[in-house]
């Protein structure tokens, strides 16, 4: 690190919000192109069926209609999409990987699925064509339910296999079964978490251009990971890396399912466009998203905690369904998630958790921001509010007795996590996190006085206090490619595309250190495969640690060439030279010296030749791999009221004190948590996706699915802790999802602590009021 | 979406029968039918509109097909419309009951399923609309009946 951090850990406004806020943001649905064609899908109306005819006869004689596909059409293009994460190497893991098809042929599998193609001169004639398609489906029973998905004589979703078993993994750490045998107490549960949509603003977009004069394809697409979808796509399409180039441009929101999917719609568009040789459009509407873009969540977890009677955790056992719809491209990171998720920031010796994949005939599943890790926390905070409550011990204290002690990392838990490595905790300081999340929601005082008072004057108050660790910033890698141009200014391009995160600040943040400029002087670029072309993705929290360290270490490479130049110029030392204000200058003399500008145009002479060795400008491309992820943490707190009556929750306070590592900025730091509790919130209390017995989703539509508005998520209080991670030089953490994590498990506690004496226990996430209502009601008999 | 109910008819079974196997009569009582016609034995299509909530005016093919007929007792309906927001599926029994007066007090159920768009974005409101629309049926099939007697 240079020895002075100008803009590291301060609050640097961001360099994106000028083009944001006056609407000169470039999205995908603001490309338009001469020639431009249009494009609408014809969908699954079944869950389960039997495709027997699709009749495109009509659709085609539609006037405005340029050509109508479907899967018969594809011939050797039809093929089913790549299995994107390969499951980790667990002994006796069992993982059947049935991807989806571009076009559903012979069988639908979930609603929603494309079957047919529609090209038109506007969406307005393509939706009327896609009308016009008629399709045979003859119904298969639906499996929706993952119990009963699993039972003798379910109806089989592929038919090649012999259940609808997805994937089957058993992890253990220690003996679970010995420690049992020494426990006082054992506390025993079912949890239910339900599913969601991730409701980014910016729907799905995609736009293709192929030039049929110099062979080359640009594609505007809202994926989180332009990279490896111009990898994927040159390949299906028969074409170089080279000849396809993504772009990823200003994105409404990935959390997730804007990853590399390789979705239909994704494929198809640059297939048709070099049959047609006209640009083409599809830009999804909210319909489409509820059914055809990923969702997460469903899971049913029995667990069992096995603890000492003064509450010290001997073990855990856990063995969950997981529901992974109708196809299962993203393998297992979710619930390999979920199962390294639910130790949290406790000294759990003996664990043993056990997960089968269930397919169903639902929307497919993949990360959604938490991935997973929320049912982890939920199940293994639910069971020690549980466990607090039948041991007489106070919940905080219950939580601090089992907290992994500063000095104990790094921590090995002996289960591999997603990334295929062991899970291992680089660093953590738990204790003063949840002390100091306790101080400040006043845990103390609110229990002992605040609470009292209020159910004495007949109000239900409660406080939640829970704990999480979250592994972020996974490898494999990202890149960055950082130029000091003749005027001075720099340009650092990498390869992770950007939805909202602040990229073009945090990165030019990094730079900007590095190189002592003004941080307004850094041009960050991402999300375009023609400026880079080597990484992955933002994805797993990891934006900002891997992709962040990358543009670190470029700009640390450019520095040196900087030092290595203006020293052999000025005859001096590098340690002589000092960068700053735009400047390399001999510090003891600092008028010795060139602006950045001038020395970029002097390493790119008209006259004499590069040495051996060296290489013209002032630029450098390095990259940053972790070997492992690096551990976050935190400790959310609330205050909610509850209406016993109506049931209705009311959240009057909320408190997140976290650590992620090193900060870079903290005011996007705090947005980041903002939009994550936000998220959190709504799928605690608000949203939930109901699919019918035949898995029809009943409310695809904003009218009937809940999100939660401003008025419903309140003021959050932050406090910064950082415990820099050892495995990146700048010691950052990833931070995108912590928000949501905890949400959860926080929220029933809370709850549950409002109406404590009542007999309700929250077992299931999400609520709504009729559902707490319900659970109400049924505590009373 | 299950629907059952009864309802009173001010006439004699055997003429309620006799309105409930004339396309015609059905066509013209059953809101938002725009065709029925016989195309065989105990089988009929046409073409219906509805609105439910938010999609309007949607239009389904339905064909209708008898079954299970004991005249003037019962029958079954089984029912399969499709149209370009979703689909429809299912199976109706009606029964038929004379009682002094004379009057006929038909008791149905039925059970239909409902996919697609308008079961998406109108579940809210199907089993309302279901309701008004057999209720509507109903009362107009019982004047067409008064007006006959």
């Amino acid at each position: 690190m240079p020895a002075e951090h100008r803009y590291l850990s301060a609050r640097v406004a961001r360099n994106e919000d000028a083009r944001l806020l006056t609407g000169r943001a470039l999205f995908v649905d603001d490309v338009q192109l001469p020639g431009m064609l249009h494009v609408a899908f014809v969908r699954s109306e079944h869950a389960h069926g039997r495709i027997t005819n699709v009749d495109v006869s009509a659709a085609k004689r539609h006037t405005g209609v340029h050509a109508v596909y479907t899967a018969a059409d594809l011939g050797s293009f039809q093929k089913p999409g790549p299995v994107l994460v390969t499951p980790p190497p667990i002994p006796n893991l069992i993982f059947n990987g049935c991807t989806q098809l571009p076009l559903a042929q012979d069988k639908v599998r979930h609603v929603g699925e494309a079957i047919a193609m529609v090209v038109a001169d506007s969406r307005y004639v393509a939706e009327d064509a896609v009308r016009e398609v008629v399709v045979d489906i003859d119904p298969i029973d639906a499996v929706v339910d993952l119990e009963k998905g699993l039972a003798a004589g379910a109806p089989l979703i592929h038919e090649h296999l012999e259940s609808n078993v997805a994937a089957h993994v058993v992890q253990r750490k220690g003996n679970y079964v010995s420690a049992r045998t020494k426990a006082d107490t054992i506390v025993k549960r079912r949890f239910l978490y339900d599913r969601g949509v991730s409701a980014p603003i910016e729907n799905r977009a995609v736009v293709v251009e192929w030039n049929d004069r110099s062979e080359e394809m640009t594609i505007w697409d809202t994926t989180q990971a332009p990279i490896p979808i111009r990898n994927g796509l040159a390949r299906m399409l028969g074409l170089l890396e080279s000849q396809v180039n993504v772009i990823a441009p200003f994105v409404g929101g990935g959390f997730g399912p804007k990853i590399m999917m390789f979705y239909p719609e994704e494929l198809l568009l640059p297939w048709a466009a070099m049959r047609l040789k006209r640009p083409l459009k599809w830009t999804e509407d909210r319909q489409e998203n509820f059914y055809a873009t990923t969702q997460e969540r469903g899971q049913v977890h029995d667990a069992e905690m096995a603890l000492t009677r003064d509450g010290r955790i001997l073990g855990v056992h856990d063995v969950f369904l997981f529901d992974t719809g109708a196809y299962d491209p993203y393998g297992l990171t979710i619930p390999i998630n979920s199962q390294c998720t639910l130790l949290g920031p406790y000294d759990i010796a003996n664990y043993e958790s056990e997960f089968t994949a269930v397919f169903t005939n639902k929307t497919i599943v993949t990360p959604v921001r938490g991935a997973g890790r929320q049912h982890g926390v939920f199940v293994s905070e639910r069971l020690l509010d549980l466990a607090a409550r039948e041991l007489g011990i106070d919940r905080v204290e219950i939580r601090k007795r089992n907290l992994i002690g500063p000095d104990k990392f790094p921590v090995n838990h002996e289960i591999m996590f997603q990334d295929s490595a062991p899970l291992i905790y680089d660093s953590g300081n738990y204790l003063p996190t949840l002390e100091q999340a306790a101080d400040i929601i006043g845990y103390e005082t609110f229990i002992r006085q605040e609470q009292p008072a209020r159910r004495a004057e007949g109000r239900y108050l409660g406080v939640g206090v829970v704990c999480y660790v979250e592994g972020t910033g996974i490898g494999p890698y990202e890149g960055a490619r950082v130029t000091i141009e003749p005027s001075g200014k720099v340009r650092c391009a990498t390869g992770v595309g950007t939805q909202g995160q602040g990229h073009f600040t945090v990165f030019a943040q990094l730079v900007a250190d590095a190189l002592g400029v003004d941080v307004e002087g850094v041009k960050v670029v991402t999300g375009d495969t023609r400026e880079f072309h080597w990484g992955t993705g933002t994805f797993a929290s990891r934006g900002a640690v891997v992709a962040g360290s990358a543009c670190h270490a470029a700009a640390m490479a450019v520095r040196e060439k900087v030092l290595i130049l203006a020293a052999s110029l000025l005859s001096v030392t590098k340690e002589d030279l000092e960068l700053s204000g735009g400047r390399v200058y001999v510090k003891s003399a600092p008028e010795r010296g060139f602006s950045l500008g001038e020395l970029s145009g002097k390493a790119n002479p008209l006259r004499g030749a590069v040495r051996p060795g060296t290489e013209p400008g002032l630029e450098s491309t390095a990259y940053f791999g972790p070997d492992r992820g690096s551990t976050a943490s935190g400790v959310h707190a609330m205050v909610v009221e509850v209406d016993p009556e109506t049931a209705m929750v009311e959240i009057k306070r909320y408190v997140v004190v976290h650590d992620c590592g090193t900060i870079i900025n903290p005011m996007l730091v705090e947005g980041q948590i903002h939009g994550g509790v936000a998220h959190g919130i709504g799928n605690a209390f608000y949203e939930q996706l109901v699919y019918d017995e035949q898995g029809q989703l009943l409310n695809a539509s904003f009218m009937d699915y809940l999100m939660p508005t401003a008025t419903d998520v309140p003021p959050i209080e932050t406090a910064h802790r950082e415990t820099p991670s050892p495995y990146n030089p700048v010691g950052l953490k990833g931070v995108g999802e912590a928000g949501c994590i905890p949400t959860g498990a926080l929220f029933a506690q809370a709850v549950e602590d409002a109406l404590a004496g009542s007999g309700v226990e929250i077992t299931e996430i999400p609520l709504s009021p009729n559902r707490l209502f319900e659970i109400i009601e049924a505590a009373k008999t | 979406m299950i629907l059952s109910g009864t309802f009173t008819f001010e006439g004699p079974r055997s003429r309620v029968w006799e309105i409930l196997q004339d396309p015609a009569v059905l066509a013209k009582a059953l809101p938002g039918t725009k065709t029925l016609t016989k195309v065989g034995e105990d089988k009929y299509q046409g073409v219906m509109k509805v609105s439910v909530g938010p999609v309007n005016a949607a239009e389904f093919a339905m064909s209708v097909e008898l079954k299970d007929k004991v005249e003037p007792e019962k029958f079954s309906l089984v029912i399969d419309g499709k149209g370009g927001v979703g689909f429809t599926k299912g199976t109706a029994s009606i029964a038929l009951e004379e009682q002094p007066g004379p009057v006929t007090v038909m008791t149905y159920t039925s059970d239909v399923q409902v996919g697609g768009k308008i079961a998406a974005v109108g579940q809210r409101l199907l089993e309302s609309v279901g309701k008004m629309m057999t209720r509507q049926a109903l009362d107009a099939l019982n004047k067409e009946l008064k007006s006959r007697l």
